[in-house]
């Protein structure tokens, strides 16, 4: 008999998909049972689109900049190629 | 497995990669850094990571002279900063810290009463769709402070196999874990940000 902290320890796999069927059968019994745990379920799949509507806004823009500039001396240092008698 | 969209959109930028494009490599460092940040980070300090990943793009420019595509662009620049990382860290001769031990995060392990069943039960609404929340700049900011105090290991594995949609065998391979161990990462940083976004919905504070 599964216990909702059981199907706490594995909602992700759940979630993904990465559970055998005899596990998802009694995932989804004891769902069909317990309002707690479909209220956990259902919030762990909220805070998951939640996160992923914010995380693709991250982008460091210094480090961006700090790259930028040195691909960019990389590059021209290549065009420039060895025509040139700087170090 | 990539979309063919990002497959042709990746064929037009890796032909501007290999011409020496400047806009090409623009692109490409402002599409793919945050990504490899995240891997550098699951290996390495803040400082060191940020290095390696410098370095790894000025590499690409001549590496990708031989980069054949039968691994997408993406996987391809993870593989070269895990690869980088990896030297690093054995150099300093350290270890990547992780607890795959337990699933369940003790926040929550304590909301079961001894018999299993919830004593203290999920209050979370989710009737407002991501989005809708996402508009409260409080709860955006509450979200960096939860993300950035995940321990570094469960931030990569989250952001790899969540923001960058690689596939868990992909994410083992980069990361160096089992895919059982990968299932504790992912599922014990889902937690805290969950624990997170219900405590923020009841109280108004981070």
């Amino acid at each position: 008999m599964l216990m909702c902290r059981d199907l706490a320890r594995i909602a992700s796999d759940y979630i993904d998909g990465e559970l055998g069927t005899g596990k998802v059968m009694s995932v989804k019994m004891h769902l069909l049972m317990c309002g707690r745990c479909r209220s956990f379920i259902g919030s762990l799949r909220a805070s998951i689109e939640l996160m992923n509507a914010h995380s693709s806004q991250q982008l460091d823009e210094d480090l961006v900049r700090r790259i930028d500039e040195r691909v960019s001396e990389s590059l021209n240092a290549r065009r420039s190629g060895n025509d040139t008698s700087d170090p | 497995m990539e979309t063919t969209t990002h497959q042709s959109d990746d064929d037009i930028l890796i032909t501007g990669l290999k011409s020496g494009n400047q806009g090409a490599f623009r692109e490409a460092v402002r599409l793919y850094t945050p990504g490899m940040m995240a891997v550098a980070r699951f290996y390495l300090d803040h400082a060191s990571a940020e290095e390696i990943v410098q370095d790894c793009w000025v590499t690409v420019i001549d590496a990708v002279q031989t980069f054949e595509g039968r691994s997408g662009l993406k996987t391809w620049l993870h593989r070269i900063v895990a690869n980088r990382a990896k030297n690093h860290l054995r150099k300093t001769k350290r270890e990547v810290n992780a607890d795959f031990s337990e699933a369940l995060d003790p926040d929550l392990a304590a909301r079961f009463a001894p018999n299993g069943r919830w004593a203290t039960p999920p209050s979370l609404k989710t009737n407002e769709s991501a989005q809708a929340l996402m508009e409260n700049g409080a709860l955006s900011d509450c979200l960096d402070r939860h993300l950035s105090a995940l321990p570094e290991t469960q931030r990569s594995a989250l952001m790899l196999y969540e923001a960058h949609q690689h596939k868990s065998d992909d994410v083992c391979n980069i990361l160096d874990v089992s895919a059982s161990n990968l299932r504790v990462l992912l599922h014990r940083a889902r937690q805290k940000i969950f624990l997170m976004v219900e405590t923020f919905q009841e109280t108004g504070e981070c």
